[in-house]
């Protein structure tokens, strides 16, 4: 049984329900644009973005400098490589963790009021909560050497994306005209 | 509906939010506006040695990132180098500044501009730029003291665009130590 009931739910409330899914789905596409352009989509670009590079290896090197040199075209200049380096990751840790949470609450709040079973309802409960946390934790262990963790962060990102899903998928069919008579299961 | 999930969850793919930077002047642009009478461009490569990571240590009190260090050459028509382009990058909490240095043919800097930013970082760099904090540069060598530029700036600037000229001044002095010690005219 639910909390409360969302079919049955005030029409300002269904008003600000969907808004606020459109709003956020809204939001996520632009947050997909800033991943794409600055992280990148692969777990190559996402761990080249986030492992530190090896630093100097002073046992492996030779006493002198040696250079090469070589024409070079223009064109071809590549910019700065993006990277987040550990302070850049503790700045960005502590404003996304907490939206991340303050998402997931709110997500919360209307996957109470649909019809789900207890256990389904659990279950996306967690899954919004911890894919944002997943997230920030394959970033932590790629910022510590382990580059594979790039696939963690990857796949929370997909879990994310279909949390939102699924709660929008369910709201829009239960705030669908004629619905509204139907019981709650 | 399902098409519109799909295409949305494929968008939401990733979702890693790193603080994104701002490219003020791309590295091909500031090449060849600062080195004007260049014909043809080369790139060379310093693999640092022992001696050399010793003497940046020595000089400058930093140890770079990247064993390896870019130069960025432009010849003249007599096969002469007009100049020498280096970026040299500085981390902060709030994400990387790189600064972009031109060095004539006496070794002195010719040109120091702000290349690269982040969308937050972009305002306080600005207004220090806007300070004319770059221009003090101009004429420095190695072994000389890159904070002095900020001499002039007391009262001039806040707290975080003054951070922001603390941090370039720094990444400026880094520049010239790593072009004083390993740029060789006559290196291969």
């Amino acid at each position: 049984m639910s909390v409360y009931s969302l079919r049955h739910a005030n029409r300002s409330v269904k008003l600000a329900v969907l808004l606020f899914l459109l709003v956020l789905g809204y939001a996520y596409s632009f947050a997909f644009l800033m991943v794409k352009t600055w992280s990148g989509l692969t777990p190559t670009r996402v761990s080249a973005t986030y492992v530190p590079s090896p630093g100097m290896n002073e046992m492996q090197m030779s006493e002198q400098s040696h250079a090469t040199t070589q024409p070079l075209d223009l064109g071809k200049v590549p910019e700065m490589q993006h990277t987040v380096d550990t302070n850049l990751l503790i700045q960005d840790s502590h404003i996304h963790v907490m939206m991340y949470a303050v998402v997931a609450a709110l997500l919360t709040l209307i996957i109470l009021g649909l019809d789900w079973p207890a256990w389904w309802r659990d279950t996306m409960i967690v899954a919004a909560f911890a894919t944002g946390a997943l997230d920030f934790v394959g970033q932590w262990l790629m910022n510590r050497g382990l580059g594979g963790f790039a696939w963690l962060t990857i796949l929370s990102g997909w879990g994310m994306a279909l949390v939102y899903l699924i709660v929008l998928y369910s709201t829009v069919r239960t705030l669908l005209p004629g619905r509204a008579t139907e019981s709650p299961s | 509906m399902i098409a519109i999930a799909l295409a949305l969850a494929a968008t939401l793919g990733a979702t890693a939010h790193p603080t994104p930077k701002v490219v003020l002047v791309k590295h091909a642009d500031f090449i060849r506006q600062t080195l004007p009478d260049a014909k043809r461009y080369l790139l060379r490569t310093v693999t640092i040695g022992k001696e050399d990571l010793a003497a940046i240590r020595k000089t400058s009190n930093f140890t770079p990132d990247d064993p390896d260090v870019q130069f960025f050459l432009g010849e003249g028509d007599d096969a002469r180098t007009v100049g020498v382009v280096l970026f040299q990058q500085i981390n902060t909490p709030h994400g990387p500044i790189e600064v972009g240095l031109t060095f004539g043919p006496r070794g002195a800097i010719t040109t120091a501009t702000v290349t690269t930013a982040t969308v937050e970082t972009k305002p306080w760099v600005q207004d220090a730029v806007g300070a004319g904090l770059m221009k003090r540069f101009v004429g420095m060598r190695q072994g000389d003291d890159a904070s002095k530029a900020l001499g002039g700036l007391d009262g001039k600037l806040g707290g975080m665009p003054q951070y922001m000229a603390e941090l370039i001044a720094t990444a400026v002095g880094r520049g010239m130590a790593l072009y004083g010690t390993l740029y060789k005219e006559s290196a291969a």
